[in-house]
């Protein structure tokens, strides 16, 4: 407790040398939190758009569905099996859907869209139509007719109250055609789901496919987000595998998990390159400080100070430091993020087009997961211990009469 | 007497030659299904491993030239209508009031989900004219002897098929059997005709079936439920108007 209480007077013996150091762990950890941030919040926003407000985090399917997607892999909509997944605590609500493609035609245009049944009473929980709504209303589940994507509408160039041709096949290579009037129109948050979605109410899409009773996919609305991919697996233990397939998202969209692993790679090389620069000043003034202090050394050690505790107290001294700078950093850095995280960054009509055409949306709004905060605190912390190595190495040679001879 | 011998050596020998030609047998065969114009119930029956599926058909051909196609079951696809007129294929959807050109490229497609593509069941493509013919030796099926016959798709023909034989009995002239070879020469498709009845004086294969080898264990089978020939139908018949009208 002495050592540290020395360590700390010591610490404002030179107050610039402390506050330079201080001042490049702050940086350190200020640009690494923000930069971090508005990384991880673009891929949290990406995924929730997605797997959050449209596919769920995990969806049951019959065994095979995901491989072909295709109409004939459907399975008989089962009440008992949506009631035994619903009493798990873990799920606010089963989602059942059925889902296909279709050409959807006027009398000028037409295109490839993907074709949703819902029950549009439960998808309030999940899809939240009624708040994504442009123009017109939700449908009710007895109704004959749809809500288009507004992309899509926009390219069909259909409004609410218009009819929208839909041509496709069904189960069984049935023939699906059908002509519905547009209930409503939806801004859907993920371009490229709102360029391609229809939305039918669940019964009329089994119409429609020629599948009456048979539904695609069980989505599940989870309460909470956390360790899905277990959560999936110990469903799967209780089911049978033979009929149904337990998958998470990550196993679903692997294309959607690689994007963010790969743009992620490349904002970890950058904090990497700033973690360089950091450890090299930081080093930098250690290496000064042991020199400039080699007399001081040399004094403590001939009046019998111990080496092991002379090193203890310039470790603390080091850690005190980082400690100091990683504490100003995040105090620093949190109200910046938690800024962007209400005022996400907007982006002009160049930039947002070509997110748009990756699949992003044309926001970055910074993540609030605290364990950015605590991952490149601990990261500087191992940095400011490795360093703290140097003077200890030092100190165990010292010759206190070399030292004290200037 | 030797003169004699001559002449019957010479009788056998001529003989075959004077015979018909590949072409001719196709020809009559093709004329023989179609007749100058007929009006026909089919039912087809699309079999899968886990399930079958029925539909009810009225069709009506004038020539080569034109035909149409009236779907009366099941009832979700009621009122249907292909039409086929020279080189183009017109669908009727009376569901979404629209009527729908077929593209070429979508003649190869599936017909409503079963093993017979578009072009079968139009027959665009001509068996007579779009292939040169050769025979390629004798066999027996269904206890009748039948010609083997080589088709080979002209140059400038659009036909999918590398090459197609086609079985056809000597004595009545029915299309028993015909395989369907891909352009590496891999067997693709086999139809069989069987069930031979008689309909209004024709001899014919009752029931049709389509197998795709690359799944034997599903096939589609055409069933003439009745069979008329020599109508009383004009080219004008078959035009988009009537198309929408039409009821069996």
């Amino acid at each position: 407790m002495m050592l540290l209480k020395l360590a700390y007077r010591n610490l404002w013996r030179n107050k610039r040398r402390t506050i330079i150091t201080i001042a490049s762990v702050f940086f350190a950890v200020f640009f690494a939190v923000i930069l971090r941030s508005m990384q991880i919040g673009v891929y949290e926003r990406m995924i929730e758009n997605v797997v959050g407000y449209y596919s769920g985090y995990i969806q049951v399917h019959k065994n095979g569905y995901w491989k072909e997607q295709t109409i004939d892999e459907v399975t008989p909509y089962s009440d008992s099996l949506l009631t035994w997944m619903e009493s798990k605590d873990q799920i606010e609500q089963v989602l059942p859907r059925l889902e296909g493609f279709a050409l959807a035609a006027t009398n000028e245009v037409t295109k490839g869209a993907l074709v949703n049944g819902i029950d549009p009473e439960r998808e309030g929980s999940m899809l939240k139509l009624g708040e994504k709504m442009v123009s017109g209303s939700v449908f009710k589940a007895s109704d004959k007719s749809v809500i288009l994507g507004s992309g899509l509408a926009e390219y069909l160039k259909l409004s609410a109250g218009d009819t929208l041709v839909m041509l496709g096949q069904g189960y069984r290579g049935i023939s699906a055609r059908g002509k519905y009037p547009v209930a409503g129109i939806v801004k859907l948050s993920s371009p490229l789901l709102n360029d391609n979605l229809v939305f039918l109410p669940l019964a009329e899409a089994q119409w429609f496919y020629g599948a009456e009773g048979m539904i695609t996919s069980y989505v599940l609305d989870m309460r909470y987000s956390d360790n899905v991919p277990k959560f999936a697996r110990n469903m799967k233990a209780k089911m049978d595998t033979a009929q149904y397939e337990v998958m998470p998202w990550q196993e679903m969209m692997p294309e959607l998990v690689q994007a963010i692993q790969a743009d992620s790679a490349g904002g970890q090389i950058m904090l990497f390159i700033l973690y360089m620069v950091i450890t090299f000043g930081m080093f930098g003034t250690v290496l000064m400080m042991t020199a400039e202090r080699k007399y001081e050394f040399g004094v403590l050690i001939s009046i019998g100070m111990r080496r092991g505790q002379l090193a203890l107290t310039v470790f603390f001294e080091t850690v005190l430091i980082s400690i100091i700078g990683v504490i100003t950093g995040l105090i620093g850095a949190l109200p910046i993020v938690y800024y962007f995280h209400l005022n996400p960054l907007q982006f002009g009509e160049e930039a947002s087009s070509a997110m748009e055409e990756y699949g992003f949306e044309a926001v970055m709004p910074a993540s609030l997961d605290p364990s950015i905060a605590l991952t490149h605190a601990v990261i500087i912390l191992i940095i400011s211990i490795l360093i703290s190595w140097y003077p200890t190495f030092v100190l165990a040679r010292l010759k206190p009469v070399e030292a004290m001879h200037v | 007497m030797k003169h004699l011998l001559v002449g019957l050596l010479g009788l056998i020998l001529i003989a075959p030659l004077k015979a018909q030609t590949a072409k001719d047998i196709i020809t009559q065969a093709e004329e023989k299904l179609r007749g100058n114009s007929s009006r026909s119930s089919m039912t087809i029956t699309i079999v899968r491993p886990s399930w079958t599926r029925e539909i009810t058909t009225t069709s009506w051909s004038f020539g080569t030239d034109y035909a149409l196609i009236y779907i009366s079951d099941p009832a979700r696809d009621a009122g249907t209508v292909f039409l086929k007129r020279d080189k183009e294929i017109w669908n009727w959807q009376p569901s979404i009031e629209r009527t729908i050109k077929l593209p070429p490229s979508m003649m190869m497609q599936s017909w409503m989900g079963s093993d017979f593509t578009n072009d079968d069941l139009v027959r665009e493509s001509s068996i007579v004219n779009d292939y040169t013919h050769d025979f390629a030796g004798d066999t027996v099926i269904l206890d009748r002897e039948c010609y083997k016959i080589e088709l080979i798709p002209k140059p400038d023909a659009a036909v999918v098929w590398g090459k197609i034989y086609s079985y056809i009995s000597k004595e009545e002239l029915l299309q028993l059997k015909t395989q369907f070879f891909d352009e590496d020469g891999y067997l693709i498709n086999v139809m069989d005709g069987f069930d031979i009845q008689t309909y209004n004086g024709r001899t014919l294969p009752r029931k049709l079936r389509m197998t795709p080898m690359e799944t034997p264990d599903q096939y589609t089978e055409m069933t003439y439920e009745d069979l008329e020939f020599d109508i009383d139908v004009t080219p004008a018949f078959f035009s988009q108007q009537n198309m929408k009208r039409i009821r069996p």
